[in-house]
């Protein structure tokens, strides 16, 4: 009698202290790189590498927790006063340690991997790697740092909002034809231009919009001549930058005659929603697919 | 005597000023209590990084030390400088291979594993093609290594594009030729440790034959020595040791270089003490360039390399002045 008395009390107190008890809980998962880290304690002072991690991390909530960033995060914009810990000429170990981080999430660009996760190790800090090169693995990715950060339901609330409008967006899109798309993220000084891949999270979020690459056969090299577009000939050209530049580029010899140029098809669209992974590129693909589908029924 | 204790205190001070120097500068204190075993972070990070790491980068400058001073014997140039024969180049190929290729073991194992034999291999290669050349001279080992480092230079550069994506970025490879001393463990650190000395071992048992090389060649076969044979060996010497500094430093410009000639300055140009006292001198320099390194422009690390690139650069320009006044 006593003993289940006993136990009624416990499951009662669990019950109504669910947060703190998590929080007692070390908690073991797996990351990109297959390794397994043991995160003794809810974190409360994170690094996050990247736009995106640090995007994700401020999703969920836990911005003010967010102690150090790298040079080229711009987003949100409560967390730019953050001390930096590297950038173009890679990261430093001195830098992170000194911020006192409890956890560090890094994604394998550029060196940081590289040149973080072997010191972490050492100096005894959790660090895990992440990795966001489709929607599936954004979506992840949140509800893993959610359930790492102690916030586990946030995590889950949020992976599921983003999953349910990327859901109702590809409802939208579903039995229209998909138009030949070409986006163009970038252009080289030798007039090479980098276009977007399938099998990345950009390409991703193109077929996901409701458009097909125009490019097909072509995916392990993201550099492609301006010949190669015209010959494509796409329904849809992309430019992810300004209007200014994409207006720039199909002012041009040879693109003013282009489909999708003459049709007045050729978008500028968002360098941060569609180039950075993470909560945004929904957005990104809300936004794509209005301009791939203008006719498709609103919801 | 006096000269070999100013030169060890000398290395002795770039080594505690390199182990406080950081994006947060340590005290000598904080270094106490670090090796007191103190648990706090800050602790653990002089202890289990920097400290290796200053150590390391110390070791690579006394193999570059010697290397150099080989290499400078060997072919009699003082503008010699132990990258000529391939090493850098295979170096590269290997350091890439271990970077790019998913081969499955561990990278930290490899990369100085691959490192290594690429650096050795390319100047055995090197001296096997003017064997069946037959220019088992200076002249026709140097014509060989630029061959051999035009072909592996260009087979690196495919693999860098064959191989890179998001996950393995082209910056990681070449942030390692630019230089840039790896952080070994305490163990690997004793291994590196052990092998240097069997380095300076080896190189030490050429300097009998160096000094005699060093009066010309008809001189030496007067005195008896084996020229070509001599010359084969001593190459293949030197650029073992040149492997192991490339193995745990990436490629280093200019200290090989210019180490034997600061050297020669205090101990003049016998290789007995020529080659610990280069030793010496290579340390101090990498020991305080990879200080710099770290601390010159916080929160990001210098490649190594590009640091003593700038220093080296002017000397080696007042070296070929003074060189072609004389």
């Amino acid at each position: 009698m006593q003993t289940s008395f006993g136990l009624v009390v416990l499951t009662a107190a669990c019950a109504l202290n669910l947060n703190s008890v998590a929080a007692a809980e070390p908690i073991t998962v797996r990351d990109a790189f297959d390794r397994a880290v043991t995160v003794p304690a809810p974190p409360q002072r994170i690094v996050t590498i990247f736009a995106s991690n640090t995007e994700m991390v401020a999703a969920l909530g836990l911005a003010d927790r967010i102690v150090g960033i790298e040079a080229y995060t711009r987003y949100p914009p409560e967390i730019l006063d953050r001390p930096l810990v590297g950038g173009r000429l890679g990261f430093s170990v001195d830098a992170v340690v000194g911020l006192r981080p409890d956890l560090v999430v890094v994604t394998p660009a550029r060196q940081a991997a590289h040149q973080l996760v072997d010191p972490m190790e050492r100096i005894g800090i959790p660090v895990i790697v992440l990795m966001q090169r489709n929607m599936a693995e954004i979506f992840a990715n949140i509800r893993l740092l959610g359930r790492v950060a102690g916030v586990p339901e946030q995590g889950d609330q949020l992976a599921g909002r983003l999953e349910a409008r990327l859901a109702s967006t590809m409802q939208r899109v579903r039995d229209r034809t998909p138009p030949r798309v070409v986006m163009i993220t970038g252009r080289l000084g030798n007039g090479l231009l980098l276009v977007a891949r399938p099998a990345t999270y950009t390409g991703d979020a193109i077929e996901l919009a409701g458009g097909r690459f125009a490019l097909e056969g072509r995916g392990a090299i993201a550099q492609v001549s301006p010949e190669a577009i015209f010959s494509a000939d796409p329904d849809v050209l992309l430019y992810a930058g300004s209007p200014a530049d994409r207006d720039a580029l199909i002012e041009r010899p040879g693109w003013s005659e282009m489909r999708a140029v003459t049709a007045k098809r050729a978008y500028a669209v968002s360098r941060t929603e569609l180039l950075i992974p993470g909560p945004r590129t929904i957005d990104g693909i809300e936004h794509l697919a209005a301009l791939l589908h203008p006719m498709a029924p609103k919801q | 005597m006096k000269l070999w204790l100013v030169l060890a205190l000398i290395l002795a001070g770039a080594l505690a000023l390199a182990a406080c120097a950081g994006h947060e500068w340590a005290s000598p204190f904080d270094l106490v209590r670090a090796l007191a075993g103190d648990a706090d972070m800050r602790s653990r990070l002089l202890l289990e990084w920097r400290m290796p790491r200053v150590l390391a980068a110390a070791l690579v400058g006394v193999l570059l030390g010697l290397g150099g001073a080989v290499f400078q014997g060997v072919f009699r140039n003082p503008l010699a400088e132990p990258y000529l024969l391939g090493s850098a180049g295979g170096a590269a190929l290997g350091a890439t291979i271990a970077l790019l290729v998913p081969l499955g073991a561990t990278q930290s194992l490899l990369l100085p594993l691959l490192a290594f034999a690429g650096a050795w291999g390319a100047t055995v290669f090197v001296i096997g093609v003017s064997r069946v050349a037959g220019a088992v001279d200076a002249a026709g080992m140097l014509l060989a290594g630029v061959a051999v480092a035009a072909i592996l230079g260009a087979l690196r550069s495919f693999l860098m594009l064959a191989l890179s994506d998001d996950a393995v970025s082209l910056q990681v490879v070449l942030s390692w030729v630019l230089g840039g001393v790896q952080t070994p463990t305490w163990a690997v650190l004793g291994l590196f440790a052990m092998i240097s000395i069997a380095c300076f071992g080896l190189t030490m048992l050429l300097a009998g034959g160096l000094d005699v090389l060093g009066l010309g060649e008809t001189m030496a076969i007067g005195f008896g020595l084996e020229v070509k044979r001599f010359v084969a060996w001593a190459v293949l010497a030197g650029s073992v040791v040149v492997a192991a500094a490339v193995a745990f430093g990436g490629l280093v410009a200019f200290v090989g270089l210019a180490a034997p000639h600061i050297a020669r300055w205090f101990v003049g140009p016998m290789h007995r003490p020529l080659l610990p006292a280069s030793a010496l001198v290579g340390a101090c320099i990498v020991t305080i360039a990879d200080a710099i390194a770290r601390a010159a422009l916080p929160p990001a690390e210098i490649p190594l390399g590009l640091i003593t690139a700038v220093a080296g650069g002017p000397f080696f320009i007042l070296l070929l002045a003074h060189r072609l006044r004389t």
